[in-house]
């Protein structure tokens, strides 16, 4: 009897399980599916799931329609440096949240969480406005400067870095150790698993950025893959849905292929696995 | 190899007072060992010796050297903490070489001493493991290759054996025993457990909320108790304690005191009881009497009676009021 119920309880979670995948597959594959479609197919309804014949070159009149290698280039400069700075910044305000005891530590902390929680739509006229004065506007830097910190990794890296055991960093004093060798040598060893989502999460955020890049620049010399992909539409103008589709593929991929290499670290992130 | 003195030493953790103006020596080469119940000050009083929690006010010494304005990684001493505090993403080796490798000694050198070190503790072949796949006897050896590398003039360690079973515990402790002879420096031992101390130490300070209660060899500790809290703690079973009626108290060692059917002709103190408890442990068998009516009768000669005054101290031959309550505890029963 009981281990009846048990089969029951495994089935009903497995079906909860597929029906979850479907519901978060389906608009990812139905994309898929569009980009290999004819034109015709892509505006027909009922919908078509599977195009009769794949219309690879779909992918080519995407490729050639806008200038794709400078949007390419642009999308990876803002990426990789707003990355890199973002890195530089809140691996070190972490673990200063996370480890020192100094005055108004709580009053900072607090302001930082409040940053997060502001949307960016609130912030982007000032900011646009400072720009412009300083003549940024319609280059790469404002596209990067604004990106330079990551509120929710400081705060998550701040959480992991507390569960660092005390005795650690000061078994690490007695051994002569810096701070900055500490957290080279001990805390970022240990913290990995979290480093490496917050990052990913960051940079699929700025790679899939459409907004700030929209408002921050003019000409296609400056502008990343999001901004193209979506001007697809205005080239086109007749909506052909399988062209776009077809860019947005291509906007996905390189992302898909960072979340598999990393997919190990953000299964482990939110549970800290140090020796016990 | 250094001695450690604590000079007017006060320590706080906000507004509360763990330890007020403590003055200790510890001798060179001595293996001393802190114990007392948990809360006592004697972790407290080890980091101080480290560095991680320096004092609030006074001065403490480690080889006639001030070391309050001293880094803890320059103060010569090593420590073993009780969750071993390795390093998880290192092996064993770089464990045991980081402390040599920021203070920039040369390769040749380093490799030399972790070799050395390795062989001491018996841990030669895990060098190049992590320390997950160790086990926690093992940890705990390449954290005292750890503190052993680097030739420290003070040993110090917090409670290195609570997290081991019991019968690896007592293997560690004859090996610390013997690593103490070999390395001939000073060995500073925080625990609770008094028969750690005992084992091991060759001085124990005795402390209780912040204060030494005494400080002595193991031996002197057993036989001759300052106060009833020592002679409360030290030994295991403890000391029986009976209180009379003025609050001054006496107490007895189970083994100086005998079972029979009759009280013994030179007895002291007796009382009758019944036996509700038996434990054989092999070489010795203990009773649990309950004393009221009974058969058992517990005699204890004279010469193994210890008396303490009211305020809780040791009352000795010497002393005013030896006759008045030896005369009391005859009057017992």
């Amino acid at each position: 009897m009981y281990k009846k119920r048990q089969k029951v309880g495994k089935l009903i979670s497995i079906l909860i399980k597929i029906i979850l995948c479907v519901i978060f597959l389906f608009p990812f594959a139905w994309m898929c599916s569009i980009a290999l479609q004819t034109g015709v197919e892509s505006s027909r309804a009922p919908i078509t799931l599977i195009p009769a014949v794949p219309q690879w070159q779909n992918f080519v009149t995407a490729w050639k329609m806008a200038p794709f290698p400078l949007y390419l280039r642009n999308t990876l400069i803002i990426v990789a440096a707003s990355a890199a700075l973002q890195a530089a910044v809140m691996i070190p305000a972490a673990y200063a949240f996370a480890r020192y005891e100094f005055k108004g530590r709580n009053l900072l902390f607090g302001l930082i969480l409040i940053a997060f929680m502001i949307p960016v739509q609130v912030t982007f006229l000032p900011i646009y406005r400072m720009a412009g004065k300083l003549n940024l506007i319609n280059t790469l830097w404002p596209q990067i400067i604004p990106h330079m910190t990551n509120a929710f990794g400081i705060f998550l890296l701040r959480q992991y870095f507390m569960q660092v055991p005390d005795e650690l960093v000061e078994a690490a004093k007695l051994d002569n150790a810096s701070d900055f060798k500490i957290l080279r040598r001990i805390m970022l060893p240990m913290s990995k698993p979290a480093i490496s989502s917050v990052m990913l999460l960051s940079v699929i955020g700025l790679w899939n950025d459409y907004f700030w890049p929209l408002m921050m620049t003019r000409s296609d010399e400056v502008r990343p893959l999001t901004i193209g992909i979506a001007a697809l539409r205005d080239t086109e103008g007749n909506d052909s849905w399988n062209i776009i589709m077809a860019g947005n593929m291509i906007l996905v991929l390189p992302l898909i292929v960072v979340y598999i290499f990393f997919s190990k670290y953000i299964i482990n992130s939110f549970s800290y696995d140090g020796i016990k | 190899m250094a001695s450690i003195e604590f000079q007017n030493v006060t320590k706080k953790f906000g507004d509360n007072t763990v330890i007020s103006s403590m003055n200790l020596t510890i001798e060179d080469g001595s293996f001393t060992v802190l114990v007392g119940p948990s809360g006592c000050g004697k972790t407290t009083l080890l980091r101080m010796i480290a560095g991680i929690g320096p004092q609030t006010s006074g001065r403490v010494l480690v080889g006639g050297r001030d070391v309050t304005d001293i880094e803890p990684g320059k103060r010569g001493v090593a420590m073993v903490f009780q969750n071993y505090a390795i390093y998880p993403t290192m092996t064993v080796r770089e464990n045991i070489s980081f402390g040599l490798k920021n203070i920039h000694m040369p390769k040749e050198t380093i490799d030399k001493r972790v070799k050395e070190a390795c062989s001491k503790v018996g841990m030669m072949e895990y060098l190049d493991r992590k320390p997950s796949t160790l086990s926690g006897g093992q940890r705990q050896r390449i954290a005292l290759a750890r503190a052993i590398v680097k030739n420290p003039e003070v040993f110090l360690m917090d409670e290195p054996l609570s997290n081991l079973d019991a019968k690896l515990r007592v293997q560690m402790r004859v090996e610390l025993i013997e690593l103490h002879k070999k390395l001939k420096t000073t060995f500073v031992y925080v625990t609770h457990d008094q028969v750690e101390a005992m084992s091991m130490a060759d001085t124990i300070v005795l402390m209780d909320g912040g204060r030494i209660q005494q400080m002595a060899s193991p031996s002197v500790m057993y036989k001759d108790p300052d106060n009833l809290f020592t002679a409360r703690f030290i030994g295991s079973p403890s000391m029986n304690i009976r209180r009379m009626d003025d609050s001054t108290s006496f107490g007895f060692r189970p083994e100086h005191a005998s079972i029979g059917p009759e009280k013994e002709p030179n007895a002291w103190f007796t009382t009758t009881g019944t036996i509700t408890a038996r434990e054989m442990l092999g070489s010795e068998t203990l009773y649990t009497i309950r004393d009221s009516a009974g058969n058992a009768t517990v005699s204890v000669p004279e010469e193994h009676i210890y008396l303490f005054g009211s305020d809780g101290n040791r009352v000795r031959a010497e002393d005013a009021e030896y006759e008045t309550l030896m005369e009391k505890v005859r009057q017992q029963h």
